[in-house]
């Protein structure tokens, strides 16, 4: 995204295309939606990431039309859409079973919809066309569902609820059906066309990567509960919880108490051990903090460095090896384990640590994150 | 390949020599020359020439016909709508009772299901004929229809149908392209049960059928009871090798469907 226009989260007087107000959604006396408030604007690609069974999928299913909810309102483009039937809805929806029609072929698929819309007959076969060729599957025209792959049948899902070019897209897990890497190259290619039809996707994943590559912002969701709002980077570089730095990539979670000195912080967080200096985030930080730092953050070396203020000295473990980096895990005197990644850029024989080995982690006063608890 | 023994050949031929000796002995007796059923007097066909002649049974045989068609098409509209609503309509007020009350038929015993539609139809004074055995008839296969179609919609995926709605479709037309196409194999073939169930109907149709019409199998069974006559054969011939052909042709489109959808299957993984 270009840094001369600013983004419309930031803008106050940008309209949001989506403006959730207070929405809760109950089954029986289950909530799986609580209280929830989120603004989603034009042309955004906006990403709802969370653990199985927090909601994601009601969610959507109340922007389509599918369920109701039980209070508060859902507006599009300024507008309550709770008493608009689904079929009257200028949003569609990308099922996460894709939900083609089996006596169909991949054509009629995607004419389905254009043929319920005034576009006239004439244009249906040529705007059809044209959606084959965005997906690459002009050669499976003629073909039914279940003469195609797996992945030929999400592109003509995909096609299908682009064809109508609806205001909103969503997307319910499109790609959880796919291996890694035709997943990877799936998601530049939704960008792709994100980008070229100029559509609002809603994309619900909950696979953090898949988030954070193609959204330009995420919401981390928990138990039917919106726990942050924010673009990727900000998100993994300035998560508002422990729950949300957690979910989103490795953290060492380590808490203590807290005094601030003019703009630093101190924390106690062990007897005997050297405090951990950071810098504050926010005024008035005494007390009981959580203070979480990602493992790749932390240098792991043999000699006690002299360049920073947080040294603290452990004992190696256990070692994962990831192939391009290692996580090494670091017992500290008072038991907290604390994980520390390198990257290998050597051969393994000649690893520098290795099990039982001391070692000294440090870290620069900004590396890390401090929370009140 | 199982291997071939004398114990599972000698099965297999009670098996078949019990289910079809009997059939056998009617269409051998039917080409019988001689009126004495059971006596051999030589080949002749002359008994499906009196048949046709025969204007009581060709009458109860239109009548059967009209009715088997009427009924059924009439029992599988309101079957496929009764098995939609139990598994689509989600909890209504009464669903429990509702569903209950569609699948009685099932078990009730065909004499108490055709008394209480008889004292029904006596009560509201409608004259029995062959309204009365349509009527009759509808009640008691829609029900089988039901189960059917039902067994069908519960294993097919609800998204399709929401997809369809979310693609610009009002619920009738969701229904009316999308489901229906996907569950009409088990429409038809509910509705083939519904016109067997009707066609072979005795008990029901005897206690609402009126002096105006008589089915078929009503006209056999009453003049069997004056004996066995080679024109009963004849007619019993006749009703074998529709049932067999209807049979065949079932099978073989069955097989055909199966095979065309593992061509198709081989070209998806073929195309990768
Ligand atoms: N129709 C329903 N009736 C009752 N409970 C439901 C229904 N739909 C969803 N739920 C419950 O709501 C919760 C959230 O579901 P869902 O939105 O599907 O989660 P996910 O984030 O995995 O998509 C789950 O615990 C699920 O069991
Ligand atoms: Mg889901």
């Amino acid at each position: 995204m270009p840094e001369t226009t600013p983004n419309p989260w930031n803008d106050p007087t940008a309209k949001p295309l989506i403006q959730f107000k207070n929405v809760t959604k109950r089954f029986g006396n289950f909530t799986a939606i609580e209280d929830l408030n989120i603004d989603i604007y034009e042309k955004e690609f906006f990403a709802l990431l969370g653990p199985s069974g927090c909601g994601k999928t009601t969610m959507m299913r109340m922007l389509a039309g599918f369920e109701t909810p039980t209070s508060g309102t859902i507006l599009l483009d300024g507008q309550d859409i709770s008493p608009i039937p689904p079929n009257k809805r200028s949003v569609n929806m990308m099922f996460q079973s894709y939900a083609l029609f089996p006596h169909l072929t991949v054509f009629d698929n995607i004419a389905f919809g254009l043929k319920r819309s005034n576009m006239p007959k004439g244009q249906i076969a040529d705007r059809v066309q044209e959606m084959l060729r965005l997906v690459q599957i002009e050669k499976f025209a003629n073909r039914k569902p279940e003469q195609i792959s797996g992945g030929q049948r999400q592109r003509v899902a995909l096609a299908r609820a682009l064809a109508k070019a609806p205001k909103l897209l969503l997307l319910d897990e499109p790609l959880s059906a796919l291996d890694k890497k035709l997943r990877q190259e799936t998601q530049f290619e939704l960008m792709d066309i994100q980008e070229k039809t100029g559509t609002t996707f809603v994309i619900v994943t909950h696979d953090q990567e898949e988030a954070m590559t193609v959204a330009s912002r995420v919401a981390v969701m928990d138990h039917g509960k919106l726990k942050q709002v924010d673009t990727p980077d900000r998100i993994y570089e300035a998560p508002n919880s422990a729950y949300v730095a957690d979910f989103i990539g490795e953290v060492n979670i380590i808490e203590g108490h807290s005094t601030t000195q003019r703009d630093t912080v101190s924390i106690a967080w062990a007897k005997g051990q050297p405090e951990i200096i950071g810098t504050l985030s926010k005024p008035g930080m005494d007390g009981n903090v959580t203070f979480l730092i990602r493992p790749e953050k932390i240098v792991i070396s043999a000699e006690k460095p002299t360049d920073r203020r947080n040294t603290f000295q452990g004992k190696v473990v256990d070692i994962a090896y990831l192939g391009n980096l290692s996580t090494y895990y670091v017992q500290m005197p008072n038991g907290q384990m604390i994980k520390a990644q390198a990257a290998n850029s050597r051969r393994r024989s000649s690893r520098p640590f290795t099990w039982e080995d001391t070692v000294w982690l440090s870290w620069t006063d900004t590396a890390g994150i401090i929370l009140d608890r | 390949m199982r291997r071939f023994t004398w114990f599972n050949a000698t099965s297999l031929t009670l098996g078949f020599a019990f289910l079809y000796i009997p059939m056998l002995i009617v269409i051998i007796y039917s080409f019988n020359e001689s009126k004495l059923v059971t006596v051999w007097g030589g080949f002749s066909t002359k008994w499906y020439g009196e048949l046709v002649q025969n204007e009581a049974f060709l009458d109860a045989a239109l009548v059967t016909f009209k009715v088997g068609l009427v009924s059924s098409v009439i029992a599988t509209i309101l079957g496929t709508m009764a098995a939609y609503v139990l598994v689509r309509g989600g909890r209504f007020y009464g669903r429990t009772l509702f569903s209950g009350m569609i699948y009685a038929p099932l078990v009730m015993p065909e004499v108490i299901t055709g008394l209480s539609l008889l004292l029904l139809f006596i009560s509201i004074g409608l004259d029995r004929g062959i309204v009365t055995i349509i009527l009759a008839h509808t009640t008691f296969s829609m029900c089988y229809v039901s189960v059917v179609v039902s067994s069908r919609l519960v294993s097919f995926d609800r998204s399709v149908e929401e997809a369809a709605l979310d693609l610009g479709c009002t619920p009738f037309d969701a229904f009316r392209s999308v489901t229906l196409p996907i569950i009409a194999p088990a429409v038809i073939s509910g509705w083939l049960l519904a016109l067997t169930l009707s066609l072979d109907d005795l008990v029901i149709a005897s206690f609402v059928a009126g002096p105006s019409a008589t089915t078929l199998p009503i006209k056999v069974f009453s003049s069997v009871r004056l004996g066995v006559s080679p024109e009963i054969n004849a007619l019993s011939t006749i009703l074998i090798g529709i049932v067999a052909l209807g049979t065949v042709t079932a099978s073989i489109t069955t097989k055909r469907a199966v095979v065309r959808r593992r061509h198709e299957q081989q070209m998806a993984v073929q195309a990768g």
